[in-house]
């Protein structure tokens, strides 16, 4: 067989996997706020009173004047819906079966981007007050899904 | 100067902290899969230890076996003539004792890499595989080897095909 000629008996490519796995860790502040969801179904923001700024998810610094902030309070389950989109692909392309409705959620000066329930697309509207449903104490795990979705307050 | 430091900033953690539930965290995994198109020269010489043969190329400008086999010589920058079955036998040009696995893992009994000098080829041309089946104190480098294969039908045209060296009989 000539040298330059493939052998097509040959494997003709190796195949592998390396196993990358990672931990991310919340971090300080993160790790007050996931707990605070965990443990006391409470959505924590912190304010700085420098800038009168109230940051939701809550802070350890000021991201204006760079300050520590040390004023941690509760913003409260309820918001109002700021954006929202309908999602109707998963994360690896392949058509959703039920469209999802996000948006993001307003609450105190930040707000969290979440999952909307108990509504549909036609009805929501920007500017829409919604509340947190939190899954019951035993399931809660210290994730952002601890909130199983918004819904509309009254609705 | 960081010897100096006594204090580090920031919030150490240990493995016992994860395990207890002390800190919140996520895990994820890569998908990380990938395929190596092999080429010419290594497609063949990975088909030969399937077969049980250790290949080499011959350049005849340079009177030189190489292995793995290339499709280009080295030196001379021309096609390479023809491929060339070598001996599974040889000896070891260098080696090491190694106590921890590819992973980091601490082990009581060493891995010992080496390359080994493959009998048919050119002088100094070898390949880097594991040796077994001896005491690690006894490995000298020049110590005369011989390739332990993995049963035909376990094969699979890899370089793991050889399970590793081992000291052979003639010595």
């Amino acid at each position: 067989m000539a040298l330059l000629e493939r052998d097509h008996n040959a494997v003709q490519s190796w195949r592998g996997n390396l196993p990358v796995t990672n931990r991310y860790t919340f971090g300080l502040a993160g790790e007050r706020f996931f707990r605070e969801i965990k443990d006391n179904g409470r959505i924590m923001g912190s304010i700085c009173h420098h800038c009168d700024i109230n940051y939701v998810p809550g802070v350890n610094f000021c991201e204006r004047c760079l300050n520590p902030v040390e004023d941690w309070v509760e913003a409260g389950s309820s918001g109002e819906v700021h954006s929202f989109t309908l999602v109707c692909v998963n994360v690896d392309g392949s058509p959703k079966e039920v469209a999802e409705l996000i948006a993001f959620v307003r609450l105190g000066d930040g707000g969290l981007v979440h999952r909307i329930g108990e509504t549909s697309i036609e009805e929501i509207y920007i500017g829409m007050p919604v509340e947190a449903v939190f899954k019951p104490a035993s399931e809660r795990i210290g994730s952002i899904l601890d909130i199983e979705f918004f819904r509309p307050i009254g609705g | 100067m960081s010897s100096e430091k006594i204090e580090f900033p920031g919030t150490s953690l240990s493995e016992k902290d994860f395990e207890k539930g002390n800190i919140l965290y996520n895990t994820d995994e890569m998908h990380a899969e990938f395929a190596w198109d092999t080429g010419v020269g290594i497609g063949s010489y990975l088909a030969a230890l399937k077969d049980g043969v250790i290949l080499g190329s011959y350049c005849s400008t340079c009177r030189k076996t190489v292995v793995p086999p290339r499709t280009v010589c080295e030196w001379c920058f021309r096609p390479m003539n023809h491929y060339v079955p070598l001996h599974d036998t040889g000896k070891i040009m260098t080696f090491s004792l190694c106590y921890v696995t590819w992973d980091v893992q601490r082990i009581k009994e060493p891995l010992i890499p080496a390359v080994i000098e493959i009998d048919g080829a050119s002088s100094g041309h070898g390949i880097l595989h594991l040796v077994n089946e001896v005491d690690p104190q006894l490995v000298r480098i020049g110590m005369r080897v011989q390739a332990v294969w993995k049963l035909v039908e376990d094969r699979q045209g890899a370089i793991t095909d050889i399970l590793y060296f081992k000291p052979s009989e003639e010595a």
